[in-house]
């Protein structure tokens, strides 16, 4: 392939980086074997489709229809001939699966020395999850020029990942486990997507790849780890709205119900030392063990919609676990201070984790 | 040459029969009760239609929807109960039963030289069938909707989402499963059984070689969707454990299953269009077919390949890579007959003399199309290719070549091609050249921007593209394919009432068709159109069907007949 792939690179995009006619830029080590195989087969369909179409139109005119008159006489069949027509296909079709063998053979076999990451999706978002623990929502952060496998899980259907500047993707699939790899060429942002339709919020089930060169992505997989510790716990309540981005499919702060109650709701629930009527008739004092509670189980005490049914439990179980013991009393003190962290308009104010961070003293 | 009588001239010829299949009886119920084959044909053809325009209503809202970025006339989850009844309607309704059962029906024991099919109760069933799952399918809408997609794929569909409509519409596939398996039965032994003297396997034309693999598939495949539907059900109602892996199943044990009815499914759908096509191009250009061997044995191949290839829809489901390598593999191997078709169409048009009757038109749009979606499945049978390209706009616009490039604009072609034998009067060429003309670049605007939206990054199943969570250029860029995707689908829209308007119009106005208007050389245009109750009033000439000849143009007649030179059987041309 290496003969004809300066051929082809003169023709097409092979060797671009801003993906040309056909596809997004490309930031991956195999993306350019994925499109040079795409665009070889480019080729091979354009060259068959003229020579189709070509032909179909030449007949058209030359053969077209002049009064009543009979057709010439022509053969009905003639083997050689469509022996040939049927062998030079079964010829082409071997070498483009033999392409797209090769590439798919790098695509689906990490390096040993990847860099583990553990993708999990849930309705509707990604999570990701490092080794020394951090975790963070939609936004997967990679270093640059070092291969890295996901470990994917879905927690509730069957979800895909998809990131199309590298041209990988792969289901996540509950019960089971799959994987996919990639390694990152240059320093940037690119989309990634949920590919297999997973309910009502799937086209909002989207994030980016942020690539960092390998100081970068340390600094910053250790912030990610580490930062909740560094919030004192007069900035918690403003490290819950950092966090609340876990929370946005369900949980609106203007009043409007989605498919839990509204975070306003609770909050002058909470202020009001009010109660909440349950889906099983019983009703709750909304105060800080009644959150927490709700948080940690979160199919223990199901609240009553409006119309007095229950809003679905489908709260991912797991939650508590992602936002760790911190986090799950960042979202409470969200909660609870929520009339704090809002504008004049009701919208959430912009908070920095670099404003809430207080980094600790140097040690002596 | 055996035949069943040299000495008559045909029968069209003369002065029509007063008596015909639309004037044999009269009454709702001497339709409603009918056992005659073009009856019931003509019952399908309207309610297949029927369900066609209500299909592309949903497709209409679909892509109002994606005209612009943000959310435009629907919701989410109206949007997402949309394309899902789209493509219900559309594969199950639509595409699976449209030719065989409407076009088959009329057409198949006329051109077989049979007074109608084996079993006509059952046929008449299995139409009561197909009404009974078309209702319940369509009646979901008011028990919750459903939003699964027509895949239905686990566990969304049984965990995911509202009850009701999920054990609805899997009555409703059930259902339609069989009627789907009795039609294809009920042509296999008509086929083998009911063939007259002098009708050999080889004297049939290609339409019938095409619908006789068809019902090999439909019987074969079909009670695959049922049980798989049975068991969602059983799994949705009683919570045993099968697909639902919190209930120790297997959600990708569903796909298999799906892809393994689903796949033979897209040959059920395609090869009676290729069956029409065959018939077109040669009837329109009165020129004998080109390998009729290959192309009828291409046939069967493809129906026996179909059912080895399901796995390459799962290449990224998390089944074992040396799977996907075997089935990628296979999956080329049903290239090669598709492609040899095509060849062999082309070389039908050597030396011919080619007709731009509306038929005509929409047999080379369907070669241009069907082109297009064959080479464009060679993207996504390869490996390395298809995990990037697969769930995207190119998957979508590629099965819409295949389905509605192929399958349905084959039909459209069909019933142009068959109009006047159904119905006994003639259209308007010139709406009818436009009305094609309209579909074909609507059709193109629509479809192959979604190749570029596809590789260029477009997820499909998407409600949108703008949110907190896009970039303003993925918006923009996706919004510009999206924009000009819309607007062809309104010209193809068009081109389709058009086609609405000026058929029922040749219903009251057109001119009276002749037994032959186009010289076509099978059974069906020895009889009159339309045709008399019990299909002929004469024995017909049984022959080879692709030697044209042995007719001649009547300008009288406006209309082809048998050469009056011509008093003998020819035999084999």
């Amino acid at each position: 392939m290496s003969l004809l792939s300066p051929i082809f690179s003169l023709l097409a995009q092979t060797g671009r980086t801003d993906g040309g006619f056909w596809f997004p830029e490309s930031a991956s080590t195999v993306a350019p074997d994925v499109d040079f195989a795409f665009d070889f087969i480019t080729w091979i369909s354009i060259f068959f489709f003229v020579l189709i179409v070509g032909v179909m139109l030449w007949f058209m005119f030359k053969y077209r229809r002049r009064g009543h008159v009979p057709s010439m006489e022509s053969p009905t069949h003639n083997t050689p001939l469509e022996i040939t027509w049927t062998a030079i296909p079964m010829i082409l079709v071997v070498l483009i699966f033999y392409i797209g063998l090769k590439g798919y053979v790098n695509i689906t076999t990490p390096p040993e020395n990847a860099y583990e990451i553990e993708a999990v999706g849930q309705q509707w978002f990604w999570s990701f999850n490092y080794p020394n623990g951090a975790t963070d929502i939609n936004i997967l952060h990679v270093p640059v020029g070092r291969p890295v496998k996901i470990n994917l899980r879905a927690n509730d259907v069957i979800h895909s990942l998809w990131i199309p500047a590298f041209r990988v993707k792969m289901d996540a699939v509950p019960g089971r486990r799959t994987e996919l790899w990639f390694e990152a060429t240059r320093e940037g942002e690119f989309a990634l997507y949920c590919a297999e339709y997973c309910g009502t919020q799937h086209s909002q089930m989207v994030g980016k790849v942020i690539v960092y060169n390998q100081f970068e992505f340390e600094a910053k997989i250790d912030e990610l780890a580490n930062w909740l510790d560094k919030v004192p716990d007069e900035n918690l309540h403003r490290a819950g709205v950092i966090l609340y981005n876990r929370c946005t499919s369900c949980h609106t702060v203007d009043g409007s119900p989605l498919i839990g109650p509204s975070f306003q709701e609770t909050h002058k629930l909470f202020k009001s030392g009010g109660t909440r009527k349950l889906a099983d008739g019983s009703a709750v004092t909304v105060n800080e063990d009644y959150l927490r509670n709700s948080i940690r189980k979160p199919s223990d005490q199901i609240a009553a919609n409006a119309q007095g049914a229950a809003y679905p439990s489908s709260m991912t179980p797991n939650i508590a676990d992602q936002l760790g013991t911190r986090g799950v009393e960042a979202m409470i003190q969200m909660i609870m201070r929520l009339d704090e962290l809002v504008d004049d308009d009701g919208k959430l104010i912009e908070v920095k984790m670099a404003d809430i961070v207080v980094e600790a003293e140097e040690p002596q | 040459m055996t035949t069943i009588d040299t000495t008559k001239p045909t029968p069209g010829a003369e002065t029509p029969p007063v008596d015909n299949y639309l004037t044999h009886s009269s009454g709702i119920m001497s339709w409603l009760g009918t056992l005659d084959h073009k009856r019931i044909g003509v019952m399908y053809l309207v309610s297949i239609l029927t369900a066609f325009f209500l299909g592309g209503m949903f497709a209409m809202l679909v892509r109002l929807e994606l005209m612009f970025p943000g959310e435009q006339i629907l919701s989410q989850d109206q949007y997402n109960m949309a394309f899902t009844l789209h493509g219900v309607i559309m594969v199950f309704l639509v595409i699976i039963p449209s030719v065989p059962a409407s076009l088959g029906n009329f057409v198949l024991p006329i051109m077989l030289g049979a007074k109608d099919v084996a079993f006509p109760r059952l046929n008449l069933f299995s139409y009561y069938l197909w009404v009974t799952g078309a209702v319940l399918a369509v009646s979901t809408v008011f028990f919750g909707g459903v939003d699964t997609g027509w895949t239905l794929y686990v566990p969304y569909s049984t965990t995911g989402t509202e009850m009701n409509g999920i054990l609805l519409l899997t009555f409703a596939v059930f259902v339609l499963g069989f009627s789907s398996i009795f039609t294809g039965i009920n042509f296999i032994v008509t086929i083998h059984r009911l063939r007259p003297p002098g009708m050999t396997w080889f004297r049939m034309p290609l339409f019938l070689w095409a619908i006789y693999a068809t019902g090999i598939l439909q019987v074969m495949a079909t009670p695959v969707i049922g049980i798989t539907v049975a068991l969602l059900a059983v799994e949705r109602l009683f919570g045993i454990g099968i697909f639902d892996p919190a209930l120790g199943g297997d959600p990708v044990l569903f796909q298999h299953f799906f892809w393994f009815y689903s796949h033979p499914a897209v040959y059920i759908m395609i090869l009676p269009g290729m069956g029409i096509i065959s018939e077109l191009i040669s009837v329109h250009s009165h020129k004998h077919i080109f390998g009729y061997k290959f192309i009828a044995f291409s046939s069967v191949a493809i129906a026996i390949f179909s059912f080895i290839v399901w796995g390459h829809h799962m290449f990224l489901s998390g089944q074992s890579p040396l799977m996907n390598v075997v089935f990628s593999a296979i999956t080329f191997s049903v290239a090669i007959p598709s492609a040899v078709k095509v060849f062999n169409w082309l070389a039908t048009l050597y030396k011919g003399s080619i007709s731009f009757n509306t038929p005509m038109l929409y047999a080379l749009s369907f070669l241009v199309l069907f082109t297009i979606s064959g080479l464009t499945g060679l993207h996504l049978g390869t490996l390395a290719t298809d995990i990037h390209l697969h769930d995207t706009y190119f998957v979508v616009a590629h099965f819409h070549y295949t389905m509605m490039g192929g399958a349905l604009i084959a039909m459209i072609g069909g019933i142009h091609h068959w109009w006047p034998k159904i119905t006994g009067r003639m259209y308007s060429e010139f709406l009818g050249r436009t009305a094609c003309g309209l579909i074909f670049v609507g059709f193109n605007l629509t479809f192959f921007t979604q190749f570029m939206l596809g590789s260029k990054g477009m997820p499909r199943r998407y409600h949108d593209y703008d949110g907190p969570n896009w970039t303003p250029e993925a918006t923009e860029l996706f919004g510009t394919y999206h924009f000009w995707s819309s607007i062809g689908s309104f010209v193809m829209a068009a081109g389709f009432f058009l086609i609405a308007f000026y058929l029922l119009h040749s219903l009251f106005r057109g001119k009276k068709a002749p037994a032959n208007p186009w010289g076509g050389r099978s059974l069906e245009w020895q009889c009159a159109s339309p045709p008399p109750h019990d299909n002929f009033s004469e024995p017909p000439h049984v022959g080879d069907p692709y030697d044209f000849t042995v007719l001649e143009w009547d300008e009288q007649e406006q209309g082809y007949h048998w050469r009056h030179d011509l008093k003998h059987e020819p035999g084999e041309a």
